[in-house]
């Protein structure tokens, strides 16, 4: 282990330490910032899992439509069969899972610009006919029963949890041959699979596994959140944002996603206390501008930064960003 | 039910075929488009409620200051991603979709404005039909405008250059045309159109930030079941919607709501099953 990695392991096990001391501090003195961080979490799942997907060259509309399909099926499960949540948790990342399988398939053939479109119009569909059903409430949303007991701390950590889940898996998907067939089916789909890549095989797991995450940080939503409704957890917000942060963070990246979710979130409440209204105007701006501007992201700027102030020092660098 | 389908189309042309001029001749798919429409729309709101011109009256102004607004949007931002990869063309105009669409909330608050013209509650009788007076009005102005970009297309020099730029962009500027300026004025020309459209939803319909993303994705919808690119297939894919999401509203129980789900379906089956469009 060189001296460089040893400082980037210390420094994950701050973050870490201080991520999980967090709670027991927060729940006494600022109970709001204990809020604010288990959105910022879920956030910052979302985001790495969009970029799972992302990373095999699907730029994915249809997040909402398994963040809402985790939420309504636990809420359902819970309150129509009484079943433990826990159960329902896992019961609606499942139906997500399954369901991504169908979609991935039937969207095999959708390219680009087609591939949003589809995806997009999935979403919506769902979000109307749960709208128009009786039986999951309709558009007057659904209550649905607490986790842990309504206790935040136990349930941040939870979603810590979740949140180191899909940081190892995205990691071990990065570090694996999985990361170059991803890379191969992104870059041309065509040579991938006449160079012996199983592409139908890995488009559809990097949806499956996308979809976990989104599944079940949409039914931990519900059960933190206690109420949902179909134009909220349906909302093109919730694909959105799964969008904006990986690309403004740095994409088929495990930190950039997250470093995006953080800096979004955070600059977003500050915008809400600021402005009452409009504020994601920021997501549209971000957006636009790093597409124009800096294409790899925060994590391409700190690169180009670092490389910057190592001119002159022999050294090798990973190329970071796509 | 098939009048009202009818009826209705003509405004689904007007605020698709802008798209699909984008889309034919500069290849930029627009998330932004029904943004542009939503700015039509305040435009045409305010005049009417601070001067009282009628919406119709303004639609050289209105259309005029949306061209304006496109064009400077295609110089400062479209302009830079034409050679990008597509999926940073559509993550641009996305985020500028999103930033409109809360500029506009910033600016007006999200509360829906309803502008009420005298004839809004006037009804012509169509031989044995009976139909509002601003919807018959809306289909016959939107129906004009549209096919008289088709003859502006079909028959005036900036209109074959801008199909000669479509079919080959290097080949039309080694006859001389402008690209560059071609794509700006198709550009201006598209939000134009979707501007006026948002004119002569004041007529009909109330008026709030949030109705640009439905008429994006409904303009998605048409111009996807026309096929990607092709202007002439808009009019009778306005159709198909227009009369499919009327048939819902009549013969579906709770039909309004169901409705709303129409051009979703319509978008995912023709993607799934004839990607190409129906009338390519």
């Amino acid at each position: 282990m060189s001296g460089r990695q040893a400082v980037q392991v210390l420094a994950l096990a701050v973050v870490l330490v201080a991520a999980v001391a967090f709670p027991f501090w927060a729940n006494r003195t600022q109970p709001y910032y204990l809020q604010i961080a288990i959105n910022i979490i879920s956030f910052a799942i979302l985001a790495l899992s969009w970029d799972m997907l992302a990373r095999t060259g699907q730029l994915s509309l249809a997040h909402a439509a398994f963040y809402g399909l985790g939420a309504y099926t636990s809420a359902l499960v819970t309150t129509r069969m009484g079943l433990p949540i826990f159960l329902g948790m896992l019961l609606g990342s499942l139906v997500a899972v399954v369901v991504a399988a169908g979609l991935g398939m039937l969207t095999l053939r959708l390219r680009g610009i087609y591939f949003a479109i589809g995806t997009l119009a999935f979403s919506e569909t769902l979000r109307v006919v749960t709208n128009q059903l009786r039986f999951t409430g309709g558009a007057t949303g659904l209550v649905v029963p607490p986790l842990l007991g309504g206790q935040r701390v136990p349930q941040y950590l939870l979603i810590l949890a979740v949140l180191l889940l899909a940081v190892v898996v995205s990691w071990m998907v990065n570090r694996s041959r999985w990361h170059f067939a991803f890379t191969a089916i992104r870059t041309n789909e065509a040579v991938a699979g006449a160079m012996g890549v199983d592409v139908v095989r890995f488009k559809v797991l990097a949806f499956m596994i996308s979809a976990f995450f989104a599944g079940i940080t949409g039914a931990y939503y519900a059960h933190v959140f206690l109420f949902i409704s179909p134009i909220e957890v349906y909302s093109l917000a919730v694909s959105v944002g799964a969008l904006v942060a990986p690309i403004f963070g740095g994409l088929y990246t495990t930190a950039g996603p997250i470093l995006g979710a953080v800096v979004l979130r955070v600059g977003e409440e500050i915008l809400r206390s600021t402005v009452q209204r409009g504020y994601p105007i920021i997501y549209g701006l971000i957006l636009a501008l790093v597409i124009l501007y800096m294409p790899r992201g925060l994590i391409g700027v700190w690169a180009s930064v670092k490389s910057g102030l190592a001119t002159g020092r022999k050294e090798t660098r990973e190329p970071a960003g796509p | 039910m098939l009048i009202f389908g009818v009826l209705r189309s003509g405004l689904y042309s007007l605020a698709s075929v802008g798209l699909a001029l984008s889309v034919g001749v500069i290849g930029i798919v627009n998330f932004a488009h029904g943004e542009f429409l939503m700015l039509g729309a305040y435009m045409g709101y305010w005049l009417f409620a601070s001067y009282g011109v009628d919406p119709l009256a303004a639609i050289p102004l209105g259309a005029a200051g949306i061209f304006l607004i496109g064009s400077l949007t295609y110089r400062s931002a479209i302009q830079r991603v034409l050679r990008a990869p597509e999926l940073n063309q559509m993550l641009l105009t996305f985020g500028i979709s999103i930033f409109l669409q809360n500029l506009a909330i910033i600016l007006w608050t999200g509360d829906p404005r309803v502008a009420t013209v005298s004839y809004k509650a006037t009804a012509v009788s169509l031989g044995p039909f009976t139909v509002g007076l601003p919807q018959l009005l809306v289909f016959a102005v939107a129906m004009t405008l549209t096919l008289s970009l088709y003859a502006v297309l079909g028959r005036t020099r900036i209109g074959k250059a801008m199909r000669a730029v479509a079919q080959n962009r290097l080949g039309a500027s080694l006859l001389g045309i402008e690209v560059d300026r071609v794509y700006l004025l198709a550009f201006g020309l598209s939000t134009a159109l979707a501007g006026t459209a948002g004119l002569m939803i004041t007529l009909q319909l109330s008026v709030s930030p949030f109705i640009g993303l439905l008429y994006t994705l409904k303009a998605f919808a048409i111009i996807v079941i026309a096929g990607l690119g092709n202007i002439n297939g808009v009019i009778y894919a306005s159709l198909v919607l227009g009369l499919s999401e009327a048939f819902v509203e009549f013969y579906v129980p709770q039909g309004g709501g169901w409705a709303e789900g129409v051009f979703f379906l319509l978008i995912l089956l023709v993607l799934l099953v004839r990607p190409q469009g129906l009338f390519k």
